[in-house]
């Protein structure tokens, strides 16, 4: 990962315009390429491509509720790859995200389950946190053995997936303490209805409690606030700057207050909100934020400013004065935390029981996200939208053309090799990278 | 349960023991080559898993298995290859194209199970598992004999490339290259050697040799391909490469370790009731990351391992 920011702010205007154009440009050449290297298969194969695409765009955005269930499918990989590309901006490659997704399900669920008597809105926040703590802890642990022993993230968090994916086999399989003794198949009891992450669908009925809505407003304006904020201190260079803080937080009062309105009516919107089918959940709106929090984190705070050091330059960051061990251990964790928040807002949203270990493939997959978006979290927004879209598409265009779903893991490896070579797509389509431009490098050996 | 039934199923765990092991340890081994170049091949599952399904594939279209196997580790070298041309040619990050490796593999081969596999319309030739064979003599040697000398083929070779990739590695003037460009590519370059041409062949090899491993899944063991068959052995097999500190005995070793619990489940399955064998399973991995540790003897990889070789 390179110290972007630095080379390009001393380039001249146009090199500034070739510099963002290449690293737009890659990643969709990328992502095109692998299509077509796809179709070129299927047609090979002696299927129809233009059905199978037709297929794959009809079931991940025309069709009814194809769009929301896009936008389930892209809230774990939303998170994760936040995960993954966190660890990457340090220099660490966290390739046991699936572990950490795992450790954190486990632990949500239990406090989902055993925590009773709460109210919905003190106990949703705890369950997710006790997910974020599981995958923090899974994460950290390679962090601290990485900085303490020399031992290498990629080996460690690669072989703790596999004692998480036995963990949780062993807690609701066969005689497990977790299993439900009524299921006949290896499943938890299912999570409280305090835990249960609230669907689109389940809004209305909830919003009809004046305290629910009174708490959803603030929480609104708050967020707004923060936006405003954000946007007012680094979006407009100034121009915007001298709206001052008082304004900002009335409009969001205001915005509040709308929102306060609208909620109470959300049901005469229609769509997802009454729609009894649709499983899309609000945990979409939280991965939103969270990218939106992992950019500020990233760029805007000292902290991230020494996490990005590290990871461009570890000694130089030493020699500078910033604190490895803690730099190193804490970007794990929050990576970590990421992936245990996904494993937890997947199954308080959509399953609702731990179920045995089935391997989703999200570890690499995830990977192939982060670096799609050069590992920064506002481009994870649209990696992972494509990710998902092209999982949910996959059954009916198998449906339709008779082409296997697995050919959209084909295309996901392609379009991961054309972005971590980018040498392969300027080859092919003749463009030359702008000086100081280098392929993802992140790893070195095992004993390093 | 007593321990005279315990000793009396010795043999058959233990055999079992060696049967599990197989294709960690060639795993390890294909480990064991591309890293002493100096490239780092997680591709190791994917590869297994690509030459499993073409192994199959060409069984079913020739019915002859034999070409099964060369298909199958003709597979797994070609998508080496491919590693070798991300990582050493291109300089893509080592760990990412191995990654998109095996996405890929699994990509493929699911697809290709699907079209071709699932419901075939050749039939597979009868049997379709290499069969075992007895070494006449040594297979009456009481205990031994069963564990050692009434093997299928993969099995063997297994044992056999143990002792040709130690001395290939140690012993030989193209092992001692090979070290050289893991070690030190530089150094090695101006003492004339390709660097190159040394870590296409090592991660060519290392291909074939996760080939092989694959193809004990569906040529040796099963006598057809299933999704995602190999079951995360070839990460396990990277483990016991690292467990194994980047020789081809220690890895045996360390495959053997790995492959017990295993074999302890598939023959006390019933009888063991206390130990939930997920924790057993558990205990390789754990082994591996105290290991990587340093706690119980350092665990040093080739000084190079992992980076792209820039020729001046």
């Amino acid at each position: 990962m390179t110290a972007t920011s630095k080379a390009e702010v001393r380039e001249p205007e146009l090199g500034r315009l070739q510099v963002l154009l290449y690293r737009l440009g890659v990643p969709l050449l990328a992502v095109i390429t692998a299509l077509a290297l796809g179709a070129l298969a299927m047609w090979a194969s002696g299927s129809d491509p233009l059905v199978a695409y037709k297929g794959l765009l009809d079931g991940s955005f025309l069709k009814t509720r194809a769009f929301g269930e896009t936008l389930v499918a892209s809230t774990p990989y939303l998170l994760l790859a936040l995960g993954v590309g966190f660890g990457f901006k340090c220099g660490l490659f966290n390739i046991g995200v699936e572990g950490q997704y795992y450790i954190g399900q486990i632990l949500a669920v239990w406090v989902a389950i055993n925590v009773k008597g709460l109210p919905l809105y003190v106990h949703l926040p705890l369950v997710i946190l006790a997910g974020m703590l599981g995958g923090a802890i899974w994460a950290g642990i390679p962090g601290f053995l990485k900085v303490r022993f020399g031992a290498h993230e990629v080996i460690t968090t690669m072989m703790l997936n596999y004692v998480s994916f036995n963990l949780c086999d062993y807690l609701v399989g066969l005689k497990g303490p977790m299993r439900d003794p009524r299921a006949s198949v290896p499943q938890s009891r299912p999570i409280l209805a305090s835990a249960q992450l609230p669907r689109l669908n389940e809004l209305p009925a909830l919003m009809a409690n004046p305290l629910a809505r009174i708490v959803v407003a603030l929480l609104v304006g708050l967020v707004l606030y923060l936006l405003f904020r954000l946007v007012t201190r680094y979006g407009f260079k100034g121009r915007l700057s001298k709206l001052n803080a008082g304004i900002v937080a009335a409009v969001s009062l205001a915005l509040a207050a709308g929102a306060w309105l609208l909620l109470g009516n959300l049901a005469s919107f229609g769509g997802a909100f009454v729609d009894k089918g649709s499983r899309l959940h609000i945990g979409f709106l939280i991965a939103l934020a969270m990218s939106v929090f992992m950019w500020w984190l990233l760029y805007k705070t000292t902290f991230g400013f020494e996490i990005r050091t590290v990871g461009a330059n570890r000694d130089a960051a030493g020699y500078a004065g910033i604190n490895i061990t803690r730099n190193v251990v804490m970007a794990m964790a929050i990576s970590g935390s990421l992936a245990g928040m996904a494993g937890a807002i997947e199954i308080i949203g959509l399953d609702r029981v731990l179920k045995s270990f089935f391997s989703a493939g999200y570890g690499f997959d995830s990977i192939a996200i982060a670096l799609l978006a050069n590992s920064h979290p506002l481009g994870s927004i649209v990696s992972a939208l494509l990710f998902g879209a092209l999982r949910n598409g996959a059954d009916l265009m198998e449906l339709r053309s008779g082409v296997s779903k697995q050919m959209i893991s084909v295309v996901q490896a392609l379009i991961l090799m054309f972005v971590a070579a980018p040498a392969v797509i300027s080859w092919l389509y003749r463009i030359k990278a702008p000086r100081g431009e280098k392929a993802a490098s992140v790893t070195s050996g095992w004993g390093k | 349960m007593d321990w005279s039934t315990l000793l009396s199923l010795a043999p058959s765990i233990l055999a079992s023991a060696l049967r599990t092991a197989t294709p960690i340890a060639l795993a390890a081994y294909s480990g064991v080559l591309a890293e002493r170049a100096g490239v780092v091949n997680i591709a190791i599952e994917g590869m297994m898993l690509m030459a499993a399904m073409v192994g199959d594939l060409a069984m079913l279209y020739t019915g002859s298995i034999w070409v099964g196997i060369f298909a199958g580790l003709l597979a797994a070298g070609v998508l080496a290859l491919l590693h070798g041309a991300l990582s050493i040619t291109f300089k893509t990050d080592q760990i990412i194209s191995g990654t998109a490796i095996n996405i890929f593999a699994m990509g493929v081969t699911g697809f290709a199970y699907k079209r071709f596999l699932a419901t075939p319309e050749l039939s597979r030739p009868s049997p379709s598992t290499l069969q075992p064979i007895e070494i006449p003599l040594l297979k009456d040697i009481p205990v031994l004999g069963d564990v050692l000398f009434r093997n299928r083929p993969i099995v063997y070779a297994m044992l056999i490339l143990t002792f040709v990739i130690w001395y290939a590695l140690f012993k030989t003037p193209w092992g001692l290259r090979v070290r050289a460009v893991g070690e030190h590519p530089k150094a090695a370059d101006t003492m004339g050697i390709n660097v190159y041409r040394t870590r296409y062949i090592s991660v060519f090899l290392s291909g074939l040799l996760a080939g092989l491993a694959g193809l004990w899944f569906s040529l040796e063991q099963v006598g057809h391909f299933d999704m995602l068959m190999t079951n995360g052995k070839g990460f396990i097999g990277l483990a016991a490469m690292i467990f194994g500190k980047w020789n081809p005995l220690g890895a045996l070793a360390a495959a053997l370790i790995f492959g017990l619990p295993e074999a302890v489940q598939i023959n006390l399955a019933m009888s063991m009731p206390n130990v939930p064998y997920q924790f057993m399973s558990m205990i390789p991995y754990i082994l591996t990351i105290i290991v990587l540790t340093g706690v119980v003897g350092r665990a040093v990889s080739p000084a190079a391992d992992g980076t792209p070789y820039n020729k001046g």
